[in-house]
C-alpha cells in the first residue's frame, strides 16, 4: 500500500467505451430521425 | 440542399476525440496518486464543459424565443435540452466510475453530484412536458419558461465545488492540471465541442421539420379554408 490507485484499467475502459457509445447510438438515432421526416416531408 | 457543415462538425468532432482519446489514454503520463484511473478526466472533464455549453445554449434560445416569439428559437431550445440530457448522462456514468476506484462509492450526495442530477432530471422534465403539449405555440412558452428556471441550477452546479466543502475537485484549469495532460484535454475539449454543435444542428432541424409537419394544413383542406 503507498496510497496509488494500482491497476484500475477496467474502469477507464468502461467511461470510454460508454461516452462512444453514447456518441455514436445518439448520432444514428439523428440521422434515421431526420430521415423518416423528410421521407414523410 | 441543406448544408453538409453539422455533418463537417461530427466528422471533425470524433476525429480529434479518437486522437486525444490516444493521447490520453497511451501517450500521457498516469497521475501520481491516481494512476490509470486519472485518465478519465480526458473524457470526463470536455463532456461536462460541453454539458455547460449546452445549457447555456437552451437558456439563450428560452430568452431568444420569449423576445421575438420566432418558433426557430423553440426548435434550436429543444435541440440544446435534448444534447443537455445526453451529455448530463454521460457525465454522471463517468464521474461513477472515475468515483468508485477514487472515492470508494459509485455515488455520493455531494453538491456537485446533486447539482448536476437535479439539472439532469429539470431537462427530463423539459422534454416530458415538451410531448404532452399539443399546442406549439403554448408549448414553446411553457417550456422556455422551464428551461430559464432549470438553467439557475448551472451557477450552482459550476461554484458548487467552492461554495461548499465537496468531495468533487475543484474546477480543471491549465492552473490545477498537469502541463503534462494539457494536450489530449484540450483536444477532447476541441472534439466534444465540436460534436454538441453537429448534434445541436441536427436536432435543430428534426425539431424543425417535426414542427412544419404538425403545423401544415392537411392535404384537402386548403381549399375549405379558403372558403371559409
Amino acid at each position: 500500500m503507498n496510497g496509488v490507485i494500482q491497476g484500475g484499467w477496467e474502469f477507464v475502459i468502461a467511461a470510454y467505451t460508454i461516452t462512444g457509445l453514447a456518441f455514436v447510438i445518439y448520432g444514428i438515432s439523428l440521422i434515421v430521425r431526420l430521415k423518416e421526416l423528410r421521407k414523410h416531408d | 440542399m441543406k448544408s453538409r457543415v453539422p455533418y463537417v462538425f461530427l466528422a471533425l468532432g470524433a476525429a480529434l476525440l479518437l486522437f486525444g482519446s490516444y493521447w490520453g489514454l497511451f501517450i500521457a503520463p498516469a497521475e501520481q496518486y491516481m494512476g490509470n484511473v486519472q485518465r478519465i478526466m480526458y473524457v470526463h472533464v470536455p463532456t461536462a464543459w460541453s454539458w455547460m455549453l449546452a445549457i447555456l445554449w437552451a437558456f439563450g434560445c428560452a430568452i431568444a424565443f420569449l423576445s421575438t416569439s420566432n418558433m426557430k428559437w423553440d426548435s434550436r431550445m429543444e435541440a440544446g435540452v435534448e444534447v443537455g440530457v445526453l451529455l448530463a448522462f454521460m457525465l454522471c456514468c463517468q464521474g461513477a466510475i472515475w468515483a468508485k476506484p477514487t472515492w470508494g462509492v459509485w455515488w455520493d450526495w455531494d453538491p456537485r453530484l446533486t447539482s448536476v442530477a437535479v439539472l439532469l432530471v429539470a431537462s427530463l422534465g423539459i422534454m416530458a412536458l415538451r410531448s404532452f403539449v399539443d399546442d406549439p405555440h403554448r408549448r414553446a412558452i411553457w417550456s422556455a419558461v422551464a428551461t430559464i428556471i432549470a438553467s439557475v441550477d448551472l451557477p450552482i452546479v459550476y461554484f458548487s465545488v467552492k461554495w461548499w466543502n465537496s468531495l468533487h475537485q475543484q474546477q480543471s484549469t491549465p492552473n490545477t492540471v498537469s502541463s503534462a495532460f494539457y494536450i489530449p484535454l484540450r483536444v477532447n475539449a476541441f472534439g466534444v465541442l465540436f460534436l454538441m454543435i453537429g448534434f445541436i444542428w441536427l436536432r435543430t432541424r428534426v425539431a424543425a421539420l417535426r414542427l412544419r409537419q404538425e403545423t401544415a394544413i392537411p392535404h384537402g383542406y386548403e381549399e375549405a379554408g379558403e372558403l371559409a
